[in-house]
């Protein structure tokens, strides 16, 4: 009798396949000039459109055959220029997402997911649980029997993602998948991505320029500026660097914090910050607007960074409904704007605050200070995960 | 319906239906090859492959006819035997399908155009290799442009008229098809027999229209790309 194969591509103890990709590929305007190294589950890939974010994805999918360098993902070499090893795009084992979803006209949505079924069933991938998992958690089952055609555009880039993971790959490659949708139903497309992310231990890259998705989803995260990689680390750290931050500043950076709801109080909600779980030292709650939040369910809380104050007082007489202590932990100026790192307690990821510089000043702020940041409930947006708190 | 009748409008049937089952492999191929390739001599290629719209029909059937003479390259002294293709139906074959051959690969052509090259390489990311790419995704994908071709080629070669008569001749009983039988009535003078083939060309035409439109749900004659 033969074992029964493991669900998923890589080992459940949470082990990946390291990824390293040193390219060179000559674009219109500047070349491609990539050297990195990721063992992290979800790197994000942040930038400005025309940065050669989709190129990076083309080369490692093996279609821009001009790429010279090495591509390595585990044990297994894509490319290697010098020792002249190219493998076909077909071998690569790669699940590819686009923004336009890609989706082949002539099959119905069953026969999309089930186009790379071959090639996983070549190499021992449990196509068929793969396709019952994908189907449940990106709830295809009442879609299965449509034409493409009858999709609206959010079926769709669901669909294009379960086609992907039903290929069984061991990388997958998500190209802006919801950019194309408006900001409403990318935010209700999230909780997708995020059980995909539970479910599935496979690396994936996910190029996007949306702030939230990146806090959301990603472990790592890179940038790219005219080809090359200007900044790479941990994707808060790196959304909130001096020279990264005016980038995300076109669509305003949110400070993105785990939170769950509470008992609903009559007009307003209120959430606990933090996964919950574990023993957290401070508790720290949130006013927010009413929302349709069960209680502890797991969601994500925005906060604006020019949506924070930052009082060196305790004020009264506030409209405002949240008032929490806070600690700074670092101050910077970036073009005449003035951003300073508050701690709420030390479990929590710290936020990001953003006032003029002569604030800075005129408050004395300064490294180590005790300050409050005060909050309106109406700033604090809440984002639905489909998760539950951690017990 | 006499017998002389309707052997011409079976024999024009069966050529046009053989010519078009010769064009439509390497018309299909062609048309994909200049949709999606780029090599030296593509405009060359393009350009030899679309000829056959704007020559003379005559001078494609003139051409086909110093091809099959006697002593021509591909004639019985060169050879050593005789591919009997001068004044019979096979020589109306081969002249209608040189006649539908640019048709149906420039209409393959824009139809594989209209095709989204991405798709392709998802199938390629998705394990599918170029045949395999080609045979389960491009062609399906392209199957209501194509069948359009083919309908345009078929009824192209049941109207051949030019080449077909250089090459094969017009014998009654023999090669004689419809399109050069109106032309013998209406030379002799015989109205009603010319009105006939008249009416039989019209219906045929458009039963063939009508099928592709039916068979397609679709546009059945797409844009094609005249030269």
């Amino acid at each position: 009798m033969t074992s029964v194969p493991p669900t998923h591509d890589s080992l459940q103890d949470g082990s990946l396949d390291g990824l390293t990709v040193q390219v060179r590929l000559p674009l219109d305007r500047f070349d491609l000039n990539i050297d990195l190294r990721t063992e992290k589950h979800v790197t994000g890939i942040f930038g400005v459109s025309g940065a050669g974010k989709t190129s990076l994805l083309e080369t490692i999918c093996g279609v821009r055959r001009q790429a010279r360098g090495i591509i390595v993902l585990g044990e297994e070499t894509w490319l290697d220029s010098e020792r002249g090893v190219f493998v076909k795009p077909s071998q690569r084992h790669i699940g590819y997402v686009p923004q336009d979803g890609l989706l082949f006209p002539h099959k119905d949505v069953r026969h999309n997911l089930l186009a790379g079924r071959k090639r996983g069933v070549r190499r021992g991938h449990p196509v068929r649980r793969t396709f019952e998992t994908a189907v449940h958690i990106l709830e295809l089952g009442p879609l299965l029997e449509r034409s493409v055609h009858a999709l609206s555009g959010g079926e769709r880039q669901r669909v294009a993602l379960g086609r992907a993971l039903c290929s069984g790959p061991r990388l997958l490659l998500l190209d802006e998948p919801f950019a194309s949708l408006d900001v409403a139903l990318r935010r209700k497309l999230l909780p997708f991505l995020r059980r995909v992310r539970a479910e599935f231990q496979i690396p994936m890259l996910f190029v996007s320029h949306d702030p939230l998705e990146v806090q959301a989803l990603c472990d790592d995260l890179i940038v790219l500026r005219d080809g090359t990689i200007i900044s790479h680390g941990d994707p808060r750290a790196v959304l909130t660097a001096s020279h990264i931050f005016p980038l995300a500043e076109q669509h305003g950076f949110e400070n993105i914090l785990p939170c769950y709801a509470m008992e609903g109080g009559g007009s307003t909600g209120q959430v606990r910050l933090g996964e919950g779980g574990d023993a957290e030292r401070v508790s720290v709650e949130l006013v927010t607007l009413r929302s349709e939040a069960q209680p502890g369910e797991a969601l994500l809380a925005g906060i604006p960074a020019h949506d924070i104050m930052l009082a060196t007082r305790r004020p009264e007489g506030l409209s405002a409904r949240n008032v929490l202590p806070a600690r700074i932990t670092q101050l910077r100026s970036v073009d005449h704007v003035g951003l300073a790192t508050a701690e709420l307690s030390p479990d929590l990821p710290p936020l990001t605050v953003e006032v003029t510089e002569k604030s800075f000043v005129e408050l004395g702020l300064r490294v180590g200070s005790e300050v409050f940041l005060v909050i309106k409930a109406t700033s604090c947006r809440l984002y639905r995960t489909g998760e539950r708190r951690r017990t | 319906m006499s017998p002389e009748v309707l052997s011409v409008i079976l024999l024009t049937l069966q050529v046009a239906t053989v010519s078009t089952l010769i064009v439509l492999l390497p018309a299909t191929v062609l048309g994909y090859v200049l949709a999606r390739y780029e090599f030296f001599g593509k405009n060359v290629l393009s350009a030899l492959v679309g000829l056959p719209l704007v020559l003379p029909p005559t001078a494609v059937g003139f051409l086909l006819l110093r091809l099959f003479a006697v002593d021509g390259p591909l004639g019985r002294e060169t050879l050593g035997f005789d591919l009997n293709i001068l004044l019979t139906w096979k020589g109306a074959v081969i002249a209608t399908a040189t006649m539908s051959l640019p048709l149906v690969a420039r209409t393959a052509k824009a139809t594989f155009e209209g095709i989204n090259p991405r798709l392709e390489l998802m199938a390629h990311t998705l394990g599918h290799g170029r045949l395999a790419t080609f045979f389960q995704y491009s062609l399906p994908m392209a199957r209501r442009g194509l069948l359009g071709a083919v309908i345009l080629g078929f009824t192209r070669a049941m109207g051949e008229f030019g080449a077909t008569v250089t090459i094969a001749g017009n014998i009654p009983g023999r090669t004689q098809t419809i399109a050069s039988a109106i032309f013998s009535a209406q030379q002799v003078g015989a109205q009603a027999r010319a009105d006939f083939f008249m009416l039989v060309a019209i219906v045929l035409g458009f039963l063939a229209i009508l099928s592709a439109e039916l068979l397609g749900h679709g546009r059945a004659l797409p844009r094609v790309a005249r030269p």
